[in-house]
């Protein structure tokens, strides 16, 4: 029992313990319920952050797996200006030599007023360099992860693969036009961090995993594109064009198995590329096909059944006159057949068919052979050429289009419709993507060739045949196109180059051809835009021969058997 | 003395019953941490063990590279030309073509007789004696 003196004391300091309490209660309440809100944001902040993750960007694979285009993780430097502005000077002094950048804009960098900076964003550095820099052991220095795209054969089929800025994204090429597969999604991380920064990875809350971007596979095989660029590369230094392009396809599938440009670039250092030198020629540039075009003149009038292969045209000398203007041949001709029209490249001869065969047919003809639209090859910068509507045509356009003038097309159209003689008269889309693979080599999308139409009947194909393996006779115009062990079919080109309006003396030197003539493997188009050295401009004398150099080369890489067994014959012991 | 005795017994019960539950406790707190430390171990050896994947999968896609660049033919051939290693494609006479057996030889083979049959003994004994060190099973 208390005491009555007591109870007074008793109830004061039961009273102070009551009011310390209900003080304390009302600041825990004050902490957990009215302040609730920007308290826990402050610990959340103190204690989470956010890290983000970036896909690695797919890789770019030949049609053998080989890799084209590559991303290969690299760290950049990154700073924290409010640690490091007091030791600046001192900090870039010792950075500057493996960042590769000056010691004064690194110290503006370093004492800058942000709190994230980025030190020389292009010096991209490997782990060793990564290790030396952790061993300086400076305050406020961290890193970035980034990738770096590498192309391992260097300017080998830059064309085709293109190459990415600096934000890692496809400007060109394949990099461009699967921008979409190629590139990778980022992921993030919600993380806990210690009082040092460091992850306390049992309390990571939320985990979305970065996606590596697919592969792409492509048609192109990178021996058959070495060949192809060591050939144009020889071509180019022994005729010393302005240009010249090589494209080899499969002529029953559409896909190509090389693409070659000159001038070219190598992406590993686009500093140095122009935008000439960037251009692939094989699809953005057009020009007149000149003799070449003929295939289309000739297989639609024998698939027409207006001509047969001997019916003969008088080729009137060499001179002919038609609507007030005078067409030429490069050589008189008196009265020549069909066949001898194509392989020995009368513009009369042509002229005299396409007259035969009438405007309407002609012009249905170069629409079904693809001229005036896109071949749709998985390539960015593509041209659809100039095919005028009929209704533009003038009354020189009948004699003038069959020996490619007023027709403007670029290689791969070209090359492509004479795949379709090659292809019994079956036109293929150019396929250059072969498939799209995950990281583990898992198909995810798998491109099959795609036929675009039946353009001529089979047989008018064979009879073309018959023709075109005369243009590589000794009588023809391309002999030196010829190969030993297969039979070859092909036709020569030499347009004249339109310059301001005019026609000058520069010519476009081309041979596409395919063998073996009667079981088309493989198509080549060489063309070379004004060869000026060695007096030589015919397309059999200049693209003839580059032809059959590329074409023996493939044929031995391919182990295609020859047709004509081999004279000597190795001893087997 | 008999109410003493209950009260004792009483006693000694209730003891026994919060001495269990203060272990129960005490075991269920120890565990807790004992788990909780367990967790955060395994954090860091995850975390541990994240980072040598990673790193082995930047040596790996850097390895890739470096021997991409090797096979490339470029390269191969700049260092065919540097050691002066003298390759080069063989001669169309120089490469043999063996037909590729299509469905006829699968037929030709499957109605060919089949060889005469060795007894087991005899093969053992064959084998025996071509091979005087080997065990041959009967």
């Amino acid at each position: 029992m208390i005491l009555a003196p007591h109870k007074g004391r008793a109830l004061i300091v039961v009273g102070a313990l009551a009011s310390v309490f209900m003080a304390l209660g009302f600041r825990l309440f004050d902490l957990h319920v009215l302040q609730h809100k920007e308290l826990s944001a402050l610990a959340q902040r103190n204690r989470e952050r956010v890290v983000h993750r970036q896909g690695r960007r797919g890789a770019i694979l030949d049609a053998n797996g080989n890799l084209l285009a590559n991303s290969l993780p690299v760290r950049i430097v990154t700073a924290d200006p409010t640690v490091t502005a007091p030791q600046a000077a001192n900090i870039a002094e010792k950075l500057a030599p493996l960042l590769q950048t000056d010691v004064a804009s690194l110290t503006e960098k370093l004492s800058s007023p942000a709190h994230y900076v980025r030190l020389n964003p292009r010096a991209k550095l490997d782990e060793d360099a990564v290790k030396k820099i952790r061993e300086m052991k400076l305050k406020g220095i961290g890193f970035e992860d980034q990738f770096v795209r590498i192309y391992p054969d260097g300017p080998l089929a830059s064309h085709v693969i293109g190459f990415v800025d600096h934000d890692h994204r496809g400007v060109q090429g394949i990099e461009a036009s699967m921008e979409d597969y190629l590139e990778g999604q980022a992921g993030y991380e919600v993380i806990e961090q210690d009082r040092k920064g460091r992850e306390i990875r049992a309390l990571r809350d939320e985990e979305i995993g970065p996606r590596d971007g697919f592969n792409v596979v492509l048609t192109v095989d990178e021996a058959i594109q070495h060949i192809a660029e060591q050939e144009l590369e020889k071509a180019m230094a022994e005729f010393k064009p302005q240009a010249g392009v090589i494209i080899i396809s499969r002529p029953k599938t559409g896909e190509i198995l090389a693409m070659s440009s000159r001038p070219t670039f190598d992406p590993t250092n686009m500093d140095a590329a122009s935008a000439d030198d960037r251009r692939n020629r094989c699809i953005s540039d057009v020009a007149e096909p000149g003799s070449t075009f003929k295939i289309v003149v000739c297989s639609g009038a024998l698939n027409e059944g207006i001509v047969s292969l001997n019916d003969q045209f008088d080729c009137e000398n060499g001179a002919f006159m038609y609507a007030g203007r005078i067409l030429h041949d490069a050589h008189p001709f008196g009265v020549l057949s069909v066949e001898e029209i194509l392989f020995h490249s009368s513009n009369i001869g042509a002229a005299k068919v396409a007259l035969r065969m009438g405007p309407s047919r002609l012009a249905d003809y170069i629409h079904r052979y693809g001229f005036g639209h896109k071949t749709e090859i998985a390539l960015p910068g593509e041209v659809s050429g100039i095919a005028h509507p009929l209704a533009r045509w003038n009354s020189l356009s009948i004699t003038r289009i069959p020996m490619g003038h007023e027709i403007a097309v670029t290689p791969l159209q070209m090359l492509m419709a004479m795949n379709t003689i090659a292809n019994n008269g079956v036109r293929m889309k150019p396929q250059i993507v072969k498939s799209i693979v995950d990281q583990d080599g898992t198909a995810v999308f798998q491109f099959q060739p795609q036929p675009v139409g039946q353009v001529v009947a089979p047989r008018t194909c064979q009879l073309m045949t018959t023709a075109l393996r005369k243009v590589v006779s000794p009588e023809g115009t391309a002999p030196k196109a010829n190969l030993e062990r297969f039979d070859v079919a092909g036709k020569t080109g030499t347009a004249q180059k339109v310059e301001n309006g005019q026609y000058v003396r520069k010519y476009y030197s081309s041979f596409i051809g395919y063998f073996p003539a009667s079981n088309a493997e493989i198509s080549i188009l060489v063309s070379l835009d004004d060869p000026t050295v060695g007096g030589a401009f015919y397309g059999g004398s200049v693209a003839g021969p580059v032809f059959r150099a590329v074409a023996e080369r493939v044929a031995e890489y391919l182990g295609m058997e020859p047709q004509t067994p081999p004279t000597e014959v190795a001893k087997v012991s | 003395m008999k109410r003493n005795r209950k009260r004792e017994s009483l006693r000694f019960g209730t003891v026994t019953k919060s001495l269990v539950a203060c272990i129960c406790v005490a075991v269920a707190g120890l565990g807790y941490v004992w788990q909780k430390n367990a967790i955060y171990r395994l954090g860091d050896e995850i975390k541990r063990r994240e980072a040598s994947l990673s790193s082995a999968q930047k040596r790996n896609l850097i390895l890739a590279s470096k021997l991409a660049q090797l096979e490339s033919p470029v390269e191969l051939e700049v260092k065919c030309q540097q050691y002066s290693l003298g390759l080069v494609a063989p001669k169309e006479g120089q490469v043999l073509r063996l037909p590729e057996p299509g469905p006829e030889w699968d037929m030709q083979m499957a109605n060919a007789p089949l060889p005469p049959r060795t007894p087991t003994r005899q093969l053992a004994q064959a084998k025996q004696v071509s091979q005087p060190g080997t065990l041959v099973r009967q």
